[in-house]
């Protein structure tokens, strides 16, 4: 009896999950596997596509051009990050709600559309470059768009969120307590930040990083749309080689070596920071 | 407490307000545009008008796409919330690495780059016959869908004590019944909120349709996505504004039905 | 470690909260060296006085002195205070050693003076050798002593401590009590402590201060509060009382007669301050005052009687249906259930203006 009870528990729960794993073999790994395999065997040899992308100084570039890209859009959305989350744990009340909603509400609008409103902003004629110059900062017009400046703002703009929530569910979890301590052992407010505060918030700093990083990496629409041609990222050369050139095993490299990059960082930082909380903010 | 100084929190507070005016601003800077009377898009307009909106509503290109965008969202949906909830409720039910191991390959697709699973899924969809169709657009969505239902549903999973099941079973209840009476009044909130994050994400993903598109399936992001890099017409403004509206409207019944759910 | 630390006053200290009035004005005065204890219920402003010390508040109203110098406007930093939270407040991020020379770095203290003072200060609440441990090695008692340590080491002009012991247990609470005797002993810094634990503050302090209400209700030495109380509540508050309520007869003298409710009788006491005749006042009669004599005319019955080694505790229900404590010597067995006569010296008693709030244990009572 407790047997059959045993496996009739076990039976109903692989039937539960069976459907979606079914669906993901089919639908994700399946595809994976086959897109590995285009990778490895090109009609130049096993090898061959991975030697041409990393041989092949017009492609590192890409890849070079994409981790620059990638470090610059971390590195200035953590910083308006960090102050945006400390304004959110002073604020209370209906203006706490509103300024959760306007960090949260982004999210949910489609990055194409977030993309084409800044094609709207930034145009030579839009309202940013008519601001500045009838307010007299430049002479003419500034070009944003179709260059890295465009993709940074695009990008930051979309990844900022991914920041702000773990920095912001770190600081939650910081005691006050702690600071009024360090205040009562005559530390200078400088060094209460810098010793007490900054350290234990620096594991959301690490979790939003290493977010915004991830995502960046792979980022499409908005380089894109915004970028130039001379500024290309991965994401943009696999969709030119496989759109454009029709060389299904160098897409299929490039893919791999962009997954490698965030699987060895993800497995670098899951030492160092806390993911899993870090998710749990939303 | 004391004051920390007035100036550092007026510093704080003009950081962080200019940092929310830079993420919300540009989103609300669509809508207005949408109302331009000219050929060429200023905000704010000079002079205001429908004029796009009824260029959008005359146009089958534009209406088709947004009617193939509503029944691929709501075909991904349905799949996405069955699948996952199904998931969820088995994932509960194994422990230790082998649901580590589950929940992350779930998950992949949130981590994997989605031009990465796009141009996977397109060169097997070729074969399948996926590309170009209603159901490889669905099948698309309901991969970047599908953690959303299994995260949701895995959260109001924890909000269930199982000496429930076991005092539901001990009364005599079938398990379908227990089903049910006490699993699903308790996961329901959850399963909502998946599903109309599925609905949003359906109806804004851009990437896998790309791809997956063709002439007789086309959603609107995909209308837009080709719009946009021939020419900025105001007609890309209505098309943003009506899904940012769309968008709105779901998440705030979602927030309405949540609040009802959590008394 | 020779310093005793500074006198601390309070000029007309008052604090509200919005419309609450936290704090009344008060004047205190706390002398080099004392060790003064905030003894009161919460919400009776003991914390927020002590806050207002520290500086982590500002009064309303009112001024605070260290020594000669107006603090009143000075953050906590510039105090140079030493202060021990409720729950310690230590810093996880940094080691037991980190953690103690955290002050010393704070005021510039240069590095091989402060591997000296904080080895010494580790070594005084018995710690030495744990300096490179993390806080969460550390039992809840160690780092109680490592608190201690981080602010005392700082030669602080006046110690605080909020209810350093709320998350001990019993038996470490003991414990932690008398050493933290010893410390001041050893140290003799200004100290204000704060708690709700009667015992503590009767262990520790040279004065402790009854808070209720925002107003300090008296400040006198252990002694003195439980001997010549000023008020029902201050008496309800430090040790066990009986009082018995009733209205003012007469006064004579330094006398008061009490006509108590339900009770034909009067009971004559020393009269505190300010009762006039016809005012509704309590006898407090300590549980120890109270004598059994087989033939006194007051009757009473044994509800309850306890060995507590070398004493019995007796609850006794009087006629009208009040409950008196009473305290002996272990004698002889009481049975519970008969009925004894009591008696007491009118100078153990003392008629005390009522303004405590009724507890169960003064009316009548219905088990039995």
């Amino acid at each position: 009896m407790p047997v059959t009870t045993t496996m009739r528990r076990h039976t109903a729960t692989a039937l539960l999950l069976l459907p979606a794993l079914l669906f993901l073999a089919l639908s994700f790994v399946a595809p994976m596997l086959i897109l590995f395999k285009l990778s490895v065997t090109a009609k130049e040899g096993p090898l061959w596509a991975y030697g041409e992308i990393l041989g092949n100084a017009v492609y590192l570039r890409v890849f070079w051009n994409t981790l620059v890209v990638a470090v610059a859009v971390t590195a200035i959305s953590v910083i308006a990050a960090y102050p945006t989350a400390y304004m959110l744990t002073l604020l209370k009340g209906w203006a706490l709600t509103l300024a959760v909603y306007g960090v949260l509400f982004p999210l949910w609008i489609s990055v194409l559309i977030r993309t084409f409103s800044w094609i709207l902003l930034l145009e030579k004629n839009g309202p940013v470059n008519r601001a500045l110059v009838a307010s007299g900062v430049v002479d003419g017009p500034v070009q944003f768009l179709f260059n890295n400046t465009g993709v940074l703002i695009g990008m930051i703009h979309v990844l900022l969120p991914y920041a702000i929530l773990p920095i912001y569910a770190n600081m939650l979890r910081v005691d006050g307590r702690l600071m009024l301590a360090s205040d009562g052992l005559a530390a200078s407010p400088w060094m209460t930040f810098r010793r007490v505060y900054l350290p234990l918030t620096m594991p959301g700093v690490g979790a939003g990083a290493v977010f915004v990083f991830l995502l960046s990496l792979g980022f499409f629409i908005t380089p894109a749309l915004l970028g130039g041609i001379s500024n290309l990222t991965v994401a943009m050369l696999i969709e030119l080689l496989v759109n454009e050139r029709l060389i299904w095993s160098l897409a299929a490299a490039a893919s791999f070596l962009l997954l490698a990059a965030i699987a060895a960082l993800l497995a670098v930082a899951a030492r160092f920071v806390p993911l899993g909380t870090a998710l749990e903010a939303r | 407490m004391r004051d920390r100084g007035a100036g550092f929190r007026f510093a704080v507070h003009g950081l962080g307000s200019a940092v929310l005016a830079f993420l919300l601003l540009p989103i609300l800077a669509v809508v207005p545009a949408s109302f331009n009377h000219g050929t060429f898009i200023r905000i704010p307009p000079e002079t205001w008008s429908l004029r796009w909106y009824q260029r959008f509503f005359a146009d089958p290109e534009w209406l088709s796409s947004l009617w193939t965008s509503f029944e691929v969202a709501v075909i991904a949906t349905v799949l996405s919330v069955l699948l996952g909830t199904s998931a969820a409720l088995g994932l509960a039910r194994v422990g230790g690495r082998l649901r580590a191991t589950l929940t992350g390959l779930v998950l992949a697709p949130m981590i994997v780059p989605v031009v990465v699973t796009a141009v996977a899924l397109y060169y097997i969809g070729r074969y399948w016959g996926l590309t170009g169709t209603m159901l490889g657009l669905a099948v698309a969505h309901v991969l970047m869908c599908l953690p959303f239902v299994v995260l949701n549903v895995g959260v109001s999973l924890r909000g269930l004590d199982p000496t429930w099941l076991r005092a539901a079973e001990g009364l005599g209840a079938s398990p379908a019944r227990v089903f049910l009476t006490v699993t699903m009044p308790t996961i329901l909130p959850g399963l909502f909120g998946g599903a109309v994050f599925s609905l949003i994400t359906s109806f804004d993903e851009v990437v896998m349709s790309i791809f997956l598109a063709g002439i007789r399936a086309k959603t609107l992001p995909v209308k837009m996505w080709e719009t946009v890099r021939l020419e900025f017409s105001p007609v890309l403004s209505v098309a943003s504004t009506l899904l940012i509206v769309l968008t709105v409207v779901l998440f705030g019944l979602f927030r309405l039905a949540d609040r009802r759910a959590q008394p | 470690m020779s310093n005793r630390g500074l006198a601390i006053s309070f000029r007309g200290v008052a604090r509200n909260f919005g419309s609450v009035r936290a704090l009344l004005p008060i004047e205190l005065e706390i002398g080099a060296g004392e060790f003064l204890t905030l003894l009161g219920p919460s919400g009776s402003g003991k914390t927020t006085l002590l806050n207002i010390a520290a500086g982590y508040i500002g009064p309303s109203t009112g001024r605070v002195l260290i020594g000669d110098r107006d603090v009143t406007d000075l953050p906590p930093r510039r105090r140079n205070i030493g202060m021990v939270f409720q729950n310690y407040a230590l810093f996880p991020h940094l080691a037991v050693f980190e953690n103690v020379a955290y002050g010393l770095h704070a005021r510039g203290v240069p590095a091989a003076d402060i591997a000296r003072r904080v080895e010494s200060a580790l070594e005084m609440v018995r710690l030495s050798g744990y300096g490179g441990r993390t806080i969460r090695q550390l039992s809840g008692g160690q780092q109680q002593r490592v608190a201690l340590a981080r602010a005392l080491v700082i030669e602080p002009d006046v110690l605080l401590m909020d209810e350093p012991l709320g998350a001990l247990d019993r038996q470490l609470r003991q414990h932690v009590q008398l050493e933290i005797r010893r410390l001041h002993r050893q140290h003799g810094r200004t100290t204000i402590y704060v708690t709700h634990d009667q015992e503590e503050a009767l262990v520790m302090s040279d004065r402790i201060a009854i808070m209720r209400d925002g107003r300090v209700e008296q400040i006198d030495s252990a002694e003195t509060l439980y001997r010549r109380p000023r008020s029902a509540f201050v008496a309800g508050f430090l040790g066990e009382s009986n009082l018995l309520r009733g209205t003012i007869a007469g006064i004579d003298g330094v006398d008061a007669r009490l006509r108590v409710d339900g009770f034909d009788d009067v009971i004559v006491g020393h009269a505190a301050d300010g009762l006039k005749a016809g005012a509704r006042a309590a006898a407090l009669i300590r549980p120890e005052a109270v004598k059994l004599a087989p033939d006194a005319r007051i009757k009473a019955r044994v509800i309850e009687a306890i060995y507590l080694g070398e004493l019995l505790a007796l609850r006794l229900s009087l006629a009208n249906g009040q409950v008196i404590l009473c305290r002996r010597f272990a004698c002889d067995g009481v049975p519970e259930g008969d009925k004894i006569g009591i008696v007491w010296q009118p100078a153990d008693v003392r008629i005390l203006p009522d303004d405590a709030p009724a507890r169960p244990q003064d009316h009548n009572v219905e088990e039995n």
